[in-house]
């Protein structure tokens, strides 16, 4: 999914228009200190010229463009938070300003806030229905949140547009398969592969077996993907997932430990390492995992779910039970949620409480097993 | 406070390499109560097993598949053929000592291997192990065993032997069979070297005791299932009667907090399994008693538990395990769930 996301990120950038007027000729006086940093930003002095557009700043603080360049100077440097305050103060006296707000929306995404870039890309998206990146990078939000159909509304009729776009074939294929449609998925992925073995297409291939429980299948078209290009962004957290349900964590643990090492916000990376270590009980390890997986995707159920058990086992019942019974009125039919409940209960010394959570359990598992046998005598 | 620290006694087994004797030099009496006893011998080495020295060859025909197992001096060697082909691998381990069946492991291309023939006490011979029902193999190692992933291959040692397990990670190496005091007491090493260096406070163990209820089938749930893995994992049917703690906690008679009704009310976690079902009625009459105005039986006052624990005949298990969902049992009412 960073495929998007790195193609865009060089969209984040100077605004104003540079003129080449070093600060010693202009002396002390506003316009040549945010000329000098200009001239510093040009020549990639990132530091020098965050510290001359913050001088120029404190005496011309409603220089809008200014401002943003200094935000792009931060965001360059790495310093997403500081830039989208300054984004923000940008745009509290420009609301309209498109390019700001995408900036601030690539800041958001950078410091994997991806919620919030969502949001501000949203808007991107409204003014300029049109325009391919921002559409192509908020649907890159969307699958980082595993909004996977509001990902496919977005990209369908971009990609009926331009039906030879691999990139978008990917994009929409990822969203499909995601989203349980996997039929249509692996049609785009036979069309990524009609023009020879791509990685890609392998780990869409992979995605589909995974999600129809098929973690072997999974597991060869991983592989497959891997023989290609090992660098796929998201590859090894998929890998890892499948090597972690065919039985053999070490390995699983060394690919989402890879995944990381290149993207420390792939949420499945992240979740999946964090359920390995919690069967190892490397709770403290396992947390920063799920709230990693959080972080990028805030409605989570499953890292939600995950981070209440581990509050479980620390003796955290009161904060677990909260957001358990956050879950079950969400989800009445979250077994795991109810279990959990249930123990959340009894250690909170509240028995009735439990034991009614386990008597629905039994009855959501009795109502599943009805269904399942009604549905094999048809 | 008591939950966090329970939590401890359930962290993943990891224990030295020794056997018990450290234990056994002062719980004398414990540790030679327990050796004889199945959990003791959940594991066994190919030179102590009974069941394989005295049938010497068992087999078993599957499709095209002829699996047998053969002894060979002190070791056993399951053979599957099929036409001109074969397949031959020695057994590393026996899994049970057999009161309901043995299930084998062995070791091929690097990985554990669960046999895909078990042998069965009510039989005297092989059949499908519990859990391959409804599969097929493909060919001759698969027709042989299952292979098991690193995950679930320590699983299974952590439960049957003691010492194997570190860090998630199985060592064939450093395995004692059986359940051993640590896979307990899982403090035992820490204690003893408390003991060693004469640290009373440091010594100071959990007594398990104590638990209540819940806390107690959890921990024997940690091999015999608990509660939650078999309701997360949507079990259903006459398979749960081999899972006590689940079935236990389905008892109307269960309170989680009450230490009246646990695993070790009936069972002595270092003594043998007592086999006089008329025993257990003074357990049950702890609680059901006139002088106690709770409900008492109208139909018989001995022999509770041949009726409100009957036995079930599991399909493929060739044994009939104690349902420990305690209730009245009605006449043609299906197993309840």
């Amino acid at each position: 999914m960073l495929v998007c996301g790195r193609a865009l990120a060089g969209l984040a950038g100077l605004i104003l228009s540079i003129p080449g007027v070093a600060r010693c000729q202009g002396a002390d006086s506003p316009e040549g200190v945010l000329r000098h940093a200009l001239q510093l930003h040009q020549a990639g002095d990132i530091a020098g010229a965050i510290a001359e557009y913050r001088d120029y700043l404190n005496q011309v603080p409603d220089n809008v463009m200014a401002r943003s360049n200094l935000g792009a100077a931060l965001s360059r440097a790495g310093n997403y938070e500081d830039a989208i305050v300054e984004y923000h103060k940008a745009l509290e006296q420009q609301p309209g300003n498109l390019p700001i707000r995408m900036n601030l929306a690539l800041a958001y995404y950078k410091a994997a806030k991806t919620s919030q870039a969502a949001a501000e890309l949203e808007g991107v998206v409204a003014e300029r229905p049109g325009e391919r990146q921002p559409v192509l990078l908020l649907s890159d939000c969307y699958l980082r949140l595993g909004e996977n159909r509001k990902a496919i509304d977005l990209l369908t009729p971009l990609q009926q547009q331009t039906p030879d776009d691999k990139a978008l074939d990917y994009m929409l294929g990822t969203a499909l398969i995601g989203d349980g449609q996997t039929a249509r998925g692996e049609l785009l992925v036979d069309r990524i592969l009609r023009d020879g073995d791509s990685a890609e297409a392998h780990l869409l291939m992979g995605e589909s077996r995974l999600s129809a429980k098929d973690f072997a299948g999974a597991l060869e078209e991983f592989k497959k993907a891997l023989a290609i290009n090992p660098q796929l962004p998201s590859l090894n957290g998929y890998y890892g997932t499948a090597l972690a349900n065919t039985g053999d964590t070490p390995a699983a643990e060394a690919a989402f430990r890879k995944e990381l090492a290149w993207d420390p916000n792939d949420y499945v990376a992240n979740f999946q390492l964090g359920k390995l270590l919690e069967g190892d009980a490397n709770h403290a390890e396992s947390r920063r995992c799920f709230e990693r997986a959080l972080a990028m995707r805030p409605h989570d159920r499953g890292a939600r779910y995950e981070l209440a058990r581990l509050d479980l086992e620390a003796g955290q019942a009161e904060q677990a039970r909260a957001a358990l019974e956050r879950l079950v009125s969400e989800n009445p039919q979250d077994v795991d949620a109810h279990i959990s409940l249930a123990t959340a209960y009894y250690q909170l010394k509240r028995k009735q409480d439990g034991n009614k959570q386990r008597a629905l359990v039994l009855e959501l598992n009795a109502a599943k097993q009805a269904a399942v046998s009604a549905g094999m005598s048809k | 406070m008591r939950w966090a620290l329970l939590s401890l006694f359930f962290a993943p087994v990891v224990a030295a390499a020794a056997d018990d004797s450290a234990c056994a030099a002062c719980h004398a009496r414990e540790a030679s109560r327990f050796r004889p006893t199945p959990m003791a011998q959940a594991l066994q080495t190919l030179d102590r097993c009974d069941i394989l020295k005295t049938h010497p060859d068992l087999s078993f025909q599957e499709g095209p598949y002829h699996t047998r197992i053969t002894r060979e001096g002190d070791r056993s060697i399951i053979t599957v053929t099929s036409g001109a082909e074969s397949f031959s691998v020695p057994i590393l381990y026996a899994l049970g000592q057999g009161k309901a069946g043995q299930t084998y492991v062995f070791q091929y291309d690097g990985a554990i291997y669960e046999s895909r023939a078990s042998f069965y006490n009510e039989t005297g011979g092989l059949d499908l192990t519990i859990g391959d029902q409804g599969t097929t193999p493909h060919t001759m190692v698969e027709a042989a065993g299952r292979r098991m992933g690193p995950g679930e291959a320590a699983n299974c040692f952590g439960c049957h032997s003691n010492g194997a397990v570190a860090g998630g990670i199985l060592h064939l190496e450093s395995v004692v069979p059986g359940v051993g005091c640590r896979s307990c007491h899982l403090q035992a090493d820490k204690h003893a070297a408390a003991v060693r260096a004469g640290n009373v406070a440091a010594a100071k163990m959990p007594h398990l005791a104590d638990l209540a209820a819940e806390e107690t089938l959890e921990l024997c749930g940690q091999c015999h299932r608990t509660w939650a893995q078999i309701a997360r994992a949507g079990m259903h049917g006459p398979n749960t009667v081999r899972f006590q703690p689940y079935r236990l906690t389905n008892s109307k008679c269960y309170d989680v907090e009450d230490q009246r009704l646990r695993c070790t009310t009936c069972h002595d976690p270092h003594g043998q399994i007592n086999t006089n079902l008329a025993s257990y009625d003074a357990k049950c009459g702890a609680c059901h008693s006139t002088a106690l105005h709770t409900k008492v039986c109208s139909v018989a006052k001995e022999n509770c538990v041949t009726c409100h624990m009957p036995k079930i005949d599991l399909p493929g298990a060739h044994h009939k395990f104690t349902d420990h969902q305690i209730r009245i049992v009605k006449a043609g009412a299906p197993y309840p769930n």
